[in-house]
């Protein structure tokens, strides 16, 4: 994009992040949001920008949740009643044909009409049972079964163990980054921590499927010094615990803790830190009361992202689990799609999936006491 | 300002014995043994990079000394962290805790302490009321201004009951005037409580309005120690001479020295004063005159005559300083205003002078570099 200097007019785009100053009030969005973009880079960039942003917005995320919405609250009425109608009628329709070849001529015309009312009937069955006609309620929802209801709320908790396990790993090491290790040491902390992400989601959950797995690298050292053996098969089965799923998310989600604690603790003035430590507060307590508190907003960000993350992922129970620990939900939705077909009772699983997030960002905010302004810093 | 959270005197000696701190290749802080003494007002004084910071933060417990040792109140303070230490510091920046109120803030070293909750709220507003907040422990630090956050770092400070109060350069960051309503305010809060306070400044005049003693420093080594008065009336080296208020320099060898007089030859001929430091007899060295020292040799000749042109008259207020040029060299002269020469019009040439007795003659070495 090609801006016009126009004088010092800030640059203020749409849903542009909070300037340097922490106070400055965010500029007021809207019409006096665009006028002043306007001003800044002319309409016709404006307008294009703005074009696109609509676009985004709508096709991207508005109309594909909205035919999600609406897949969910309808079902087809089950053709299972129709066909019996339908044979009966056929049956009917042979009896009566049978009888009319001895039935005396008076009763004739009267049986034939019968006949072809019957035709009539299986005509508009028979294009009933082809196309069945939807019926709009909240079916895909309420029908979920007991067991598809224990998956779902166990995917809920496992996830949020994912997240907690997240920040409980990624905590000290962020902090570690920001403020104790040296800059050179620090940078090749961070390298470490990125270069994994340069290879693929998959073939790093491979990586640790080869890690967990019976003959794996684990009970290879472990047969090595003797504690286990393949041929007996006294491995130990790592795979089948639900932990191997969470080693996996933990390592495969951890950059989505950690950069977001990072970002916020890279903000901490040191002195604040020596100054608790000054007044005699200990390591515990300087975390608790001072650093902590000030990476609260990092923190929110995190879990919030982990959690997305763990709840929806689709690769990682599937490829770790291999159908031994249990399915996790993104799988049962995946199979009402795509082994069902029954795109309805799958829009639906997704749709409370959605819901779920949705309470989740709440409930961390609110736990965190931060409001979304602080978190778009 | 309430007398409540003044107690009897509880400030102790700090010692320093041979410190030296090395960080790396760069020797930050040369062998230093420091004496200072309890509920005494000690300012460190000298330009930034000079190793003063260094030594606070030995005192307080951040670093340890590469060697030597520090000792507070008679013990050594080696393998004890800052929190385990009986000082307290007040950042250049004050580090106020943003998230907290202000009370939390002053009551943060009592709850590290385990002091119930009603006790602390109790003590914070006693400190408050002392560096006059009473009543604004509810605030955010962002919601006050600058001298007030002053106010509450130094109660933060003070709610730990500390032994020695460090202090680094807390009042840079204010404007002139809260600066100066602040130097005053220290200096009484340090009576009132009796704590040792170790001042670091930059600003010579704030280390000769407070302190009981300075030590000034240049490249991490104490260049001189001494009252505010002998600092600046005797002068151990160029440096403490260049760097404590304005001197007037004049350059040469010395030709003649005795117990009290010291002659150099300068461009302007034969300038005697007295002799500091080491001195021998063909040494380079430098004479110092304050502007305030020097006169118009108007028939009463003193130890030295310079012819001069008069450049520029700043009136002061008070005070004049007139600017000339002798010889291509600037020499600064300061009467008090309405003193019979202190109406001289730039342009006109006159002779000015010293007393012998109101020169200091000093090493050259060092300084150059410097």
């Amino acid at each position: 994009m090609t801006a016009r200097p126009l004088g010092d007019i800030p640059p203020i785009g749409l849903g542009a992040a909070p300037a340097a100053t922490p106070r400055r009030r965010r500029p007021s969005a809207g019409i006096g949001g665009f006028a002043t973009f306007r001003r800044a880079y002319g309409g016709g960039i404006a307008a294009l920008a703005l074009l696109l942003c609509a676009f985004w917005l709508v096709v991207m995320i508005v109309l594909p949740q909205a035919m999600m919405l609406e897949q969910s609250l309808w079902s087809r009425q089950s053709a299972g009643d129709v066909s019996l109608r339908i044979d009966r009628a056929y049956t009917e329709i042979d009896l009566l044909r049978f009888d009319l070849q001895a039935a005396p001529a008076a009763e004739k015309p009267a049986m034939e009409e019968k006949v072809a009312a019957l035709e009539a009937e299986i005509a508009t069955l028979e294009a009933q049972e082809k196309e069945p006609p939807k019926v709009y309620g909240l079916q895909n929802y309420t029908r979920m079964s007991g067991l598809h209801f224990y998956i779902f709320v166990k995917t809920i908790l496992y996830a949020l163990l994912v997240t907690l396990l997240s920040l409980v790993v990624c905590y000290p090491v962020a902090y570690m980054i920001a403020h104790v290790a040296k800059p050179a040491k620090a940078a090749v902390l961070l390298l470490c921590l990125t270069v994994p992400y340069a290879i693929n989601e998959l073939l790093r959950v491979y990586a640790w499927l080869m890690i967990l797995d019976y003959q794996g690298v684990i009970n290879g050292f472990l047969q090595t010094i003797g504690l286990v053996s393949f041929e007996q098969k006294t491995w130990i089965p790592f795979l089948e615990s639900p932990a191997a799923v969470f080693v996996a998310m933990v390592y495969a989600y951890v950059l989505f803790m950690v950069f977001p604690i990072l970002n916020a603790l890279q903000t901490l003035d040191r002195n604040q830190i020596e100054a608790a430590q000054d007044l005699g507060a200990s390591t515990p307590r300087t975390h608790w009361r001072v650093i902590i508190p000030h990476a609260k907003p990092g923190i929110a960000v995190g879990c919030i992202m982990t959690f997305m993350l763990s709840v929806g992922s689709y690769s990682v129970p599937q490829i770790m689990t291999r159908g031994l620990s249990g399915d996790w939900f993104s799988q049962l939705v995946y199979r009402q799609f795509f082994v069902s077909n029954d795109w309805n009772v799958g829009a639906a699983y997704s749709f409370a999936l959605l819901i779920v997030c949705i309470v989740f960002i709440f409930a961390v905010m609110r736990l965190f006491g931060v409001g979304i302004r602080d978190i778009a810093k | 300002m309430s007398a409540s959270g003044g107690t009897a005197a509880r400030g102790r000696p700090v010692e320093l014995v041979d410190v030296e701190m090395q960080f790396g290749d760069f020797l930050a802080v040369e062998r230093t043994s420091l004496d200072i003494r309890a509920g005494e007002f000690f300012s460190i004084l000298g330009p930034s990079g000079c190793g003063k910071t260094t030594i606070l933060r030995m005192i307080s417990g951040f670093i340890e000394p590469t060697a030597g040792r520090v000792l507070i109140g008679g013990e050594d303070m080696a393998g004890r962290g800052p929190n385990a230490r009986p000082t307290a510091l007040i950042f250049q920046n004050l580090a106020l805790f943003p998230l907290m109120s202000v009370a939390e803030n002053v009551a943060f070293g009592l709850e590290a302490r385990g002091m119930s909750k009603a006790r602390r709220r109790d003590r914070a507003e006693e400190l408050l009321a002392l560096v006059g907040l009473a009543g604004q422990g509810g605030k955010k630090p962002s919601e006050m201004s600058g001298g007030q956050r002053q106010r509450v770092a130094i109660a933060r400070a003070l709610a730990v009951e500390p032994a020695v109060l460090l202090l680094d350069e807390p009042l840079s960051a204010l404007d002139l005037k809260l600066r100066q309503h602040m130097r005053a305010e220290l200096k009484q809060i340090q009576r009132q409580t009796g704590v040792t306070f170790v001042f670091i400044t930059h600003d010579q005049g704030e280390a000769l309005m407070m302190s009981d003693r300075i030590a000034v420093m240049r490249r991490g080594r104490v260049e001189q120690i001494g009252t505010a008065d002998e600092i600046y009336a005797r002068p151990a080296t160029p440096f403490v001479a260049t760097f404590v208020g304005e001197n007037n320099v004049f350059r040469g060898k010395v030709t003649g020295l005795d117990a009290d007089t010291a002659e150099i030859a300068s461009p302007f001929g034969p300038l005697r004063g007295r002799p500091g430091g080491r001195l021998a007899v063909g040494d380079e060295a430098m004479l110092f005159v304050r502007p305030e020292r020097m006169r118009f040799a108007n028939g009463t000749i003193p130890d030295a005559a310079l012819p001069a042109e008069l450049l520029r008259r700043d009136l002061e207020g008070s005070f004049v300083t007139l600017m000339f040029a002798a010889g291509g060299e600037p020499i600064r002269v300061q009467l008090a205003n309405g003193e019979a020469d202190s109406a001289a019009e730039p342009g006109s040439r006159h002779t000015i002078g010293f007393a012998a007795a109101d020169a200091r003659v000093l090493p050259a070495g060092g300084l150059a570099e410097g």
